[in-house]
C-alpha cells in the first residue's frame, strides 16, 4: 500500500526503484542483507545452502501465523492466543489419535478444525460482544492453553507413522516440505491483501472502522473471518510443529505469539492499524530467524543472542521511522 | 489606531505538490479585530500556522513592533505574545480549569527547599483572569472535561491571556458553539479589543465578520487579494473577492419533475430520537429535514441507513417493504448516505481519492475478487472531472484536500453506487462558498436530470428554503410539521423547530 501514498504523476523507473528502496520493506530488506553478510564473515557455517534451508524449516510455523497476524494488526486488532491455539491443535491431534483411536488422517482434520473453531470463538466475541481483541485473546491465550493441558494430562503422544513426518521433516525437490507451504501461502495471501476487495476492506477498517461501516462494508463479517483464519493458520502451524518434532506436548507454541507480533511489526505493519504488508512481515520473520541462527553459530551465548536481536529490532524500527518520517515530511 | 503590531510580507510557502502561499501579506494593528477569510484551501490555515510558529515560511519576513522576528516553533510564538485558540485541542480534560490555565507556568512557592505549586495563588489568579473577561459563572476547580464547548473555549482564552498574549488567533471559534455561547464569545472579543489585544479572526461566516471585525483580508489560492475596512465593504464584494467571480445564484435550484415515491417510512421507531416517523421522498424530489441540533434528524437518517436499525416500523423502497439492519444492506438497496461527520464517518482520510471513491462499489471495479486499479482510477478520474475536485491525482490522500473537496469525494463515492435515494446530512457544513454552490448545483442536477430522490438534513435555514421541494421539521424525535416549498418561510420553520411556545428567532444567514 505504501506506493499508493505518494504522488505518482510521472514515475520514472528511477523513481520507482528509489521508492521501493526507501519503502518500509526495502529498508528492512537492506538491514537483513547487511546482517547476513556480516554473519557470513564471522562463520562459514552460516551462509550455506543446507543451513539456510534448515532455517526455512524452523521459520515456517512463525511465518504461517504471521500472515493472519498481519491481517489482524492491519485492522487495528491483535491475536495473542495463536500459540495456545497451536498447542491445543497439537494436543487434540495427538489425543484423538492415541487415546480415542481416530485414524491419523481424521485426527489431523479434527485438530485443525478445533484450532479453527478456537479462532472463530475469538472472532465471535470480538464482533458480537464487543470485547477488545487484546482482552479477548489474552483470555483465550490462557483458556486454550488450559484446555490443552487438561486434555493431555501432561502425557505426550508419540510413535507416529513414517508418512506423518513428511510435512515437518521431509523434503520436496530438495526443499523442506513446510517451506513450500509457507512460500505458496505467502504468495497467495500477499496478493489477497494487496489486490482484492478483502484486502482493501481490511485497510479501510484499520484506518477508520466507522468510515468503513458507513461505506457499506461488512466490517463484522471481515473481522470474524480474519480471527477464524488466524485460528486455522495457527492450527496448520500446530500440525507442522508436531510433524517436525515427532511428539505432542501441551506446551507447544508457548510464546510464539510474541515472535510473530515482533516480526509483523518489524515488517512495517502499524500496531495502530491501517498500514502493513505480507512481504514486510515475512522479511521480519526471516530477519529474526537468521539473526537467531547466525548468532548461535558465531558462538554468541543464547542470553547475549536475545540482547542482540532486541537491539537490532529497535535499530530497524528507528531507522524505518526516521526514513518514513523524512518521506512524509510536509504532509 | 497605530501602525501595524505584526506584519507579514512576501510570505511564500510550498508543500510537496502545493504552493500554499504565494507572496502573501497580512498585518494586524494594536487593538483591532482583523478577519481573515477565503475559501478552504486559500491558505488561511498555512498563514496562521506561520504566525503561530508551526510552519516557517520559505520566503518573506515577519515583523513584530517594527522588528524582524523569526518563529521557529510554537513556543517562540508564545514568548513573542502570540497565542492561538484551538477547539479543545489545547486542554487537558482530566485537569481543573485553573490547572489548565496555568499549565506550564503555575505560580510556585518554596516549601522545605522545594519549589511546589502554590495551589491557592493559582486558583486566585485563575479567578482573577476569568473575572477580567467578565466570566463569573465558571468554577476554577471543575475538571475541564465536564465543561461545555463554550466554557472550554473561555478557558483557552484565559490561558492565552495568562501568557500575556498581545495577539490572539481564533480559527473558526464559533463553529461548535451554541447561539448564546457565540454572543458571549463576541462580548469577550470586544472586551479584549478595548484592552488593546489584537485578534486575528478566521471565519466562514460573513455575518460574523461584519458584526465583529474592524478590517478584513481576503486570500484566494494562496494569494493576497485585498484588505478592506469592514465599514467600506459588503458581502457581495467579499464573496466575489473570495471566489474570484460573482456568484449570481448561491442556491441554484432547477425545477424537477417529481416522480413516484422512492422511499416511504412508516411509523419508524427507535427512541429516544426517532419516534413514530412517517414520510415519503419521491423521485426527483429534494426533501429538506429541518430541526434543532439534537432533534433526531441524523438519527432518523441513520435508522433508514441501518446504522441504528429501527425497532419497529416499516421502510418501503419503490413500494416494496425492505428490512435494513446494517449499512451494507442499505447500500445494496440503493441508498447512499453522506454523513454529517465527514472526517470520521464519510471518508477514510488516510486513504486516497481513488480508494474512497470506490469504497461503496468495490464489486463493480473488480474482476471477480480482484480490484482493477485501472477501473478504479477511471472511476476516480470521472469523479474528479464531473465534480471538479481540486486534486493533484486520484492517488492523493484525501486528508490533504480542503473540506469542500473532501465532501465532493464523499458525494462521488455515493454517486458511483448509482443510488435511488441519497441522504445528505449537512451537505455543505464547513465548506467554502464556491464549493457550496457547486454541491448545491450538483444536488439540483441529480434530482432534476437523473430523478434522484434526495433527503437533505441541514441546520441552515437559507439552504433548506432554497434547495427543498418539501420541508419536514423534527423536534424531540418527532416529525412536527411539513411545508411545501411555497408555504415555507424562515419564520414558520424556525417556529416549528423550536415549538409553539418559543418565539421564532430569525436565524442569521450564514455562508
Amino acid at each position: 500500500m505504501q506506493e499508493t501514498r505518494t504522488d505518482p504523476r510521472n514515475p520514472t523507473v528511477h523513481d520507482k526503484l528509489r521508492r521501493l528502496l526507501i519503502s518500509q520493506e526495502g529498508v528492512l530488506f537492506l538491514i537483513m542483507l547487511v546482517s547476513v553478510l556480516f554473519l557470513a564473515t564471522r562463520t562459514d557455517k552460516f551462509l550455506t545452502v543446507d543451513n539456510l534451508l534448515q532455517q526455512g524449516r524452523f521459520m515456517a510455523e512463525v511465518g504461517l501465523i504471521a500472515i493472519p497476524m498481519t491481517y489482524i494488526i492491519i485492522t487495528g486488532g491483535i491475536d495473542l492466543s495463536v500459540g495456545s491455539i497451536l498447542g491445543l491443535t497439537a494436543i487434540v491431534l495427538g489425543w484423538t489419535w492415541q487415546e480415542l483411536g481416530f485414524p491419523l488422517e481424521l485426527a489431523i482434520i479434527t485438530g485443525i478444525t478445533s484450532g479453527t473453531i478456537a479462532g472463530f470463538v475469538n472472532g465471535l466475541f470480538i464482533v458480537r460482544v464487543g470485547v477488545p481483541p487484546l482482552i479477548m485473546t489474552l483470555a483465550t491465550l490462557a483458556l486454550y492453553r488450559g484446555l490443552a493441558e487438561g486434555i493431555s494430562e501432561a502425557r505426550s503422544a508419540r510413535g507416529y507413522p513414517e508418512w506423518f513426518f513428511q510435512l515437518g521433516q521431509g523434503e520436496l525437490l530438495g526443499i523442506p516440505t513446510q517451506l513450500w507451504l509457507l512460500i505458496i501461502a505467502v504468495i497467495i495471501f500477499a496478493i489477497v491483501l494487496a489486490r482484492t476487495r478483502l484486502g482493501r476492506a481490511l485497510y479501510a477498517i484499520g484506518n477508520n472502522e466507522t468510515g468503513a461501516r458507513f461505506s457499506g462494508l461488512t466490517v463484522n463479517r471481515h473481522l470474524l473471518f480474519i480471527y477464524t483464519f488466524s485460528g486455522f493458520m495457527s492450527a496448520v502451524a500446530g500440525y507442522i510443529f508436531v510433524s517436525r518434532v515427532s511428539t505432542t506436548r501441551s506446551d507447544m507454541g508457548t510464546g510464539i505469539e510474541l515472535d510473530v507480533i515482533a516480526a509483523v511489526v518489524l515488517g512495517g505493519t502499524s500496531i495502530f492499524g491501517g498500514t502493513g504488508s505480507i512481504p514486510g512481515a515475512i522479511i521480519g520473520v526471516v530477519l529474526i530467524q537468521l539473526l537467531k541462527n547466525g548468532l548461535v553459530l558465531t558462538g554468541v551465548t543464547s542470553d547475549a543472542t536475545i540482547v542482540v536481536i532486541g537491539s537490532v529490532l529497535i535499530f530497524a524500527i528507528l531507522v524505518n521511522n526516521f526514513i518514513q518520517s523524512r518521506r512524509n515530511e510536509g504532509d | 489606531m497605530t501602525d501595524a503590531l505584526l506584519e507579514l510580507r512576501g510570505i511564500d510557502k510550498r508543500f510537496p505538490g502545493v504552493h500554499a502561499l504565494k507572496d502573501a501579506r497580512f498585518d494586524v494593528r494594536r487593538g483591532e479585530v482583523h478577519a481573515l477569510i477565503g475559501e478552504n484551501g486559500a491558505g488561511k490555515s498555512t498563514l496562521i500556522k506561520i504566525v503561530s510558529g508551526v510552519y516557517q515560511p520559505d520566503k518573506g519576513e515577519l515583523q513584530l513592533d517594527g522588528r524582524r522576528i523569526e518563529l521557529s516553533n510554537p513556543r517562540e510564538a508564545h514568548l513573542a505574545g502570540i497565542a492561538t485558540i484551538y477547539q479543545e485541542l489545547g486542554l487537558y480534560p482530566e485537569l481543573s480549569v485553573a490547572e489548565n490555565i496555568f499549565m506550564g507556568h503555575a505560580p510556585k512557592i518554596k516549601r522545605l527547599g522545594f519549589d511546589i505549586i502554590d495551589w491557592e495563588a493559582m486558583e486566585r489568579s485563575a479567578e482573577a483572569l476569568l473575572a477580567e473577561l467578565n466570566i463569573d459563572n465558571l468554577d476554577v476547580g471543575l475538571k475541564v472535561g465536564a465543561l461545555n464547548v463554550g466554557n472550554r473555549q473561555r478557558v483557552e482564552i484565559a490561558k492565552a491571556l495568562s501568557l500575556d498574549a498581545q495577539i490572539l488567533i481564533m480559527d473558526e471559534p464559533t463553529a461548535a458553539l451554541t447561539e448564546s455561547d457565540v454572543e458571549q464569545l463576541f462580548s469577550i472579543v470586544r472586551l479584549l479589543r478595548e484592552r488593546g489585544v489584537s485578534i486575528i479572526y478566521i471565519s466562514h461566516r460573513l455575518n460574523e465578520v461584519f458584526e465583529l471585525a474592524d478590517r478584513v483580508t481576503v486570500l484566494r489560492d494562496g494569494e493576497y487579494i485585498g484588505t478592506h475596512d469592514v465599514s467600506n465593504t459588503n458581502e457581495t464584494e467579499l464573496i466575489s473577492m473570495m471566489v474570484g467571480r460573482t456568484i449570481e445564484n448561491l442556491f441554484p435550484k432547477q425545477a424537477a419533475k417529481i416522480g413516484d415515491v422512492v422511499l416511504e417510512a412508516r411509523n419508524l421507531q427507535r427512541p429516544p430520537l426517532t419516534r413514530d416517523i412517517s414520510f415519503t421522498v419521491r423521485a426527483g424530489e429534494i426533501v429538506g429535514l429541518a430541526g434543532l441540533v439534537g432533534s433526531g434528524r441524523s438519527e432518523t437518517a441513520q435508522v433508514i441507513f441501518g446504522v441504528l436499525p429501527a425497532e419497529s416500523g416499516e421502510i418501503l423502497l419503490n413500494g416494496e417493504a425492505v428490512k435494513i439492519t446494517r449499512p451494507s444492506e442499505a447500500v445494496d438497496y440503493g441508498i447512499g448516505y453522506v454523513p454529517e461527520d465527514r472526517g470520521h464517518q464519510g471518508l477514510i482520510r488516510e486513504m486516497t481519492i481513488r480508494e474512497n471513491t470506490s469504497m461503496a462499489v468495490l464489486e463493480s471495479v473488480s474482476n471477480r475478487s480482484f480490484i482493477s486499479r485501472a477501473k478504479e482510477r477511471a472511476l476516480a478520474n470521472d469523479a474528479i472531472r464531473q465534480l471538479s475536485i481540486r486534486a493533484i491525482s486520484p492517488d492523493q490522500v484525501t486528508n490533504k484536500l480542503s473540506g469542500g473537496n473532501q465532501q465532493k469525494v464523499v458525494v462521488s463515492k455515493w454517486l458511483a453506487s448509482n443510488p435511488k435515494l441519497l441522504i445528505m446530512d449537512e451537505p455543505t457544513r464547513g465548506i467554502d462558498v464556491g464549493a457550496k454552490a457547486e454541491i448545491h448545483r450538483l444536488m439540483s442536477r441529480l434530482a432534476a436530470e437523473d430523478g434522484l430522490a434526495i433527503l437533505m438534513i441541514s441546520s441552515e435555514l437559507p439552504e433548506i428554503l432554497a434547495m427543498s421541494d418539501r420541508i419536514l421539521v423534527m423536534r424531540e424525535g418527532r416529525l412536527v410539521a411539513e411545508f411545501t416549498r411555497e408555504q415555507a418561510t424562515q419564520e414558520i420553520i424556525a417556529h416549528a423547530m423550536m415549538g409553539a411556545s418559543a418565539t421564532a428567532k430569525s436565524v442569521g444567514a450564514t455562508l
